[in-house]
């Protein structure tokens, strides 16, 4: 019964998928949300079915029967721990939200939406629970090929434009981990993770090795935007539908760090250059992402880009957690991850509620009219709060996870720039909220400086928009520490997985202990600083018109140059994103060979 | 000497594609370059897989055991063809649609959110 549950997650919305395409246009009115709404929920509650059965012991499914005999590996197979199944219940649910969020969007475009985001879906829980390298990588491209789609369904020339850059990108990232793969298959002969561990491990410490590891981890990098990979983000994001940019920052980034992460502590974890290259490297270029992107966040008018460069700032935070030797960081990451999901997922639908509504998204254009939709404005307040790193719900379990990683590994740097990030991303959206639904600063500051476009989409019921937005910023509110316990509880099959069960084709595998317990957090007060800092850095913004005129010129001499730099870079020429790209992989290849 | 060919024919398609795409003046000639780019993981891919004096991985007239290439890498080539095909023909009709709204096809002049 439980190994006919495993494949579903995946059949399920690819069939439906196809079946919506196939009677495109004879469909009722409402029929396709219908379906898409109800397959996101029969996926969430298969995946709901699973994790008890995965308490005890994940479950190895291999397709066609083709188990592995005497530790050789032929087949492809899924294994299903508890951490997998919670993230593909998170997937899905998420897009049940979402779909709810745009029923009625769109019509003139028929069912391709619905079956493009049934197919991102297919391919990100594919990508989830996977056990097989390649397969991973047709997951992974599933999964961009359906969100590049998406990105210029609208057929607007920006759109057009952000989805291009956001292809050429991505695509070259997805050749990257492709001669990746190569390179570990040429070494190991073997695509499973549990025969590359062992495989990699038999190797001792290999230069190729290493070289796939980061052809393979930059492909998973360029996905989650993580500095100085993030060029295509900001513009993707900002152009898409919102109920595409909804599982774009929400799920989509973090999916692919979760990938990253899975595949560190699964199969290269011990060879020592790669354990150097996440301690080090990725603790660095997560820490630069949460400040780059949290000041471009800061200087946005254009509600969506900013939420999308806050979605870099958040990303990078996960990289930490990923990066730090101890397992709590990668707890930590997970449970920010479905907290972080949840709360920008929200975000983005109040942004999507606003351009419904009022056919803008712009900050200053929008300021003070949003009054009578002030549910929206609380929604969004409460996410503003939240992605500070106020020390409740699931983010706030989260950071305090990583962060306690961080200081236990003696990274307080790391700790400080997770909290400045998010305090910097976080003012952003709070001084956002003040100014569109409270009327607040009436003063331009220097966001006036960032592009803005006018747009607008179809207008639906606000109640059947705005109910999704509350019940996820609400559950991520109030699930914090029942959500961390069991991450905590569920993270050892993912840390440790039972290799030579796997590869013997066991029956049972062994559940493998837990792991060990958490660290002491790293000072209570650090997370209310933060959320003070974003406090202030609101209200800031907001009162421009009563600071005296010398200390705000004082502030934008300061301000300034940093803002040139970090604009000119985010120039929305491809050439110029690969070429960052480009100078990224060098350096991670410098440094990995100079170690 | 042999042995060594393919992997810098390899660096060679990467390095061409990539500096194609960072100079592009042309969404087409861009979408061309990043096939170049493609085209590097097939000569790795066969590369990794094959075997000097062996035949076809297909053990019909010649009995099981006979040396033969790896039949793997060759199905990872075939998917790899398929999402190339995948991608380009959507970077395709992307360049496409935007030609008709901006009547150019130059990077520099088509910038999201400008």
């Amino acid at each position: 019964m439980t190994d006919l549950l495993v494949p579903l997650p995946i059949a399920l919305p690819l069939a439906a998928a196809a079946i919506l395409l196939v009677f495109a246009h004879n469909w009722p009115e409402g029929a396709p949300d219908a379906i898409a709404v109800v397959v996101s929920l029969a996926v969430a509650a298969i995946c709901g079915l699973l994790l008890p059965r995965v308490a005890q012991a994940p479950i190895a499914y291999w397709f066609g029967g083709w188990q592995p005999r005497h530790g050789l590996t032929l087949g492809i197979g899924f294994v299903i721990d508890q951490t997998g199944a919670l993230i593909a219940l998170f997937i899905a649910l998420l897009f049940a939200a979402t779909f709810i969020f745009a029923r009625g969007y769109m019509p003139e475009i028929g069912t391709y939406f619905q079956a493009l985001m049934l197919l991102m879906m297919t391919g990100m829980i594919g990508f989830c629970l996977t056990h097989d390298l390649f397969n991973m990588f047709v997951w992974f491209e599933v999964m961009s090929v359906a969100a590049f789609a998406l990105t210029a369904v609208r057929l607007e020339a920006s759109a057009l434009e952000g989805a291009l850059n956001f292809t050429v990108v991505n695509s070259i990232g997805s050749y990257l981990m492709l001669g990746g793969i190569g390179l570990i298959y040429a070494k190991v002969g073997a695509l499973d993770f549990s025969a590359l561990a062992q495989g990699i491990a038999k190797a001792g410490a290999n230069p190729v090795v290493t070289a796939a590891f980061c052809l393979v981890v930059i492909a998973l990098l360029i996905k989650a935007a993580i500095v100085p990979f993030q060029f295509w983000l900001s513009d993707a994001h900002a152009v898409a539908p919102s109920p595409v940019s909804v599982i774009f920052s929400g799920a989509m980034v973090s999916v692919a760090l979760y990938g990253a992460a899975k595949l560190y502590r699964q199969v290269f974890a011990g060879d020592p250059a790669v354990d150097f290259a996440m301690h080090h490297l990725m603790l660095g270029m997560g820490a630069a992402s949460a400040i780059v992107g949290g000041l471009m966040c800061l200087w946005q008018r254009h509600l969506k880009r900013l939420l999308a460069f806050s979605t870099i700032s958040h990303v990078g935070i996960m990289l930490i957690g990923i990066g730090l030797p101890s397992a709590a960081g990668t707890v930590g990451m997970i449970v920010y991850l479905l907290g972080h999901g949840l709360v920008k997922a929200s975000a983005f639908m109040v942004a999507g509620i606003l351009l419904a509504t009022y056919g803008g998204i712009d900050e200053l254009g929008l300021r003070g009219l949003a009054r009578p939709i002030w549910p929206a404005g609380l929604a969004l307040a409460l996410a503003g709060l939240l992605l500070a790193g106020a020390p409740i719900g699931l983010m706030g379990q989260g950071a305090t996870l990583i962060g306690s990683a961080a200081a236990s590994a003696g990274d307080i740097w790391a700790v400080v720039a997770m909290t400045l990030g998010a305090a910097l991303t976080g003012g952003a959206v709070l001084r956002a909220a003040g100014r569109i639904f409270l009327g607040l600063g009436p003063v331009p500051g220097e966001e006036e400086f960032e592009p803005t476009e006018r747009e607008a989409e179809t207008r639906r019921p606000f109640w059947l928009m705005f109910a999704p937005c509350a019940v996820l910023v609400l559950a991520a509110l109030t699930s914090g520490g029942t959500v961390a316990r069991f991450v905590h509880r569920a993270a050892g099959p993912f840390i440790h997985p039972d290799n030579a069960g796997i590869l013997q084709g066991a029956a049972k595998l062994t559940g493998s202990g837990g792991i060990a317990p958490l660290p002491p957090d790293p000072h209570p007060l650090v997370p209310w600083l933060g959320l003070a800092l974003a406090l202030g850095l609101a209200a800031w913004d907001l009162s421009r018109q009563y600071l005296p005129h010398r200390l705000l010129s004082l502030s934008r001499m300061g301000v300034a140059p940093v803002w040139a730099v970090l604009s000119k870079a985010h120039d929305g020429i491809i050439g110029d994103y690969v070429a960052w790209m480009v100078a990224g992989l060098a350096v991670m290849a410098a440094v990995l060979a100079l170690r | 000497m042999t042995a060594l060919l393919p992997w810098l024919v390899a660096a060679w398609l990467l390095g061409i594609g990539l500096y194609g795409i960072v100079t592009s003046s042309n969404y087409i000639h861009l979408i061309g370059c990043l096939n170049v780019v493609q085209s590097a993981t097939y000569v790795i891919l066969l590369c990794v897989g094959y075997r000097w004096n062996a035949g076809p991985p297909i053990f019909d007239p010649q009995p099981p055991g006979t040396p033969a290439v790896d039949p793997v890498v060759q199905a990872l080539v075939l998917t790899d063809i398929v999402i190339g095909a995948t991608v380009s023909a959507l970077l395709l009709a992307l360049a496409v649609q935007l030609h008709k709204r901006k009547g150019t096809l130059d990077p520099e002049a088509l910038r999201p959110m400008r």
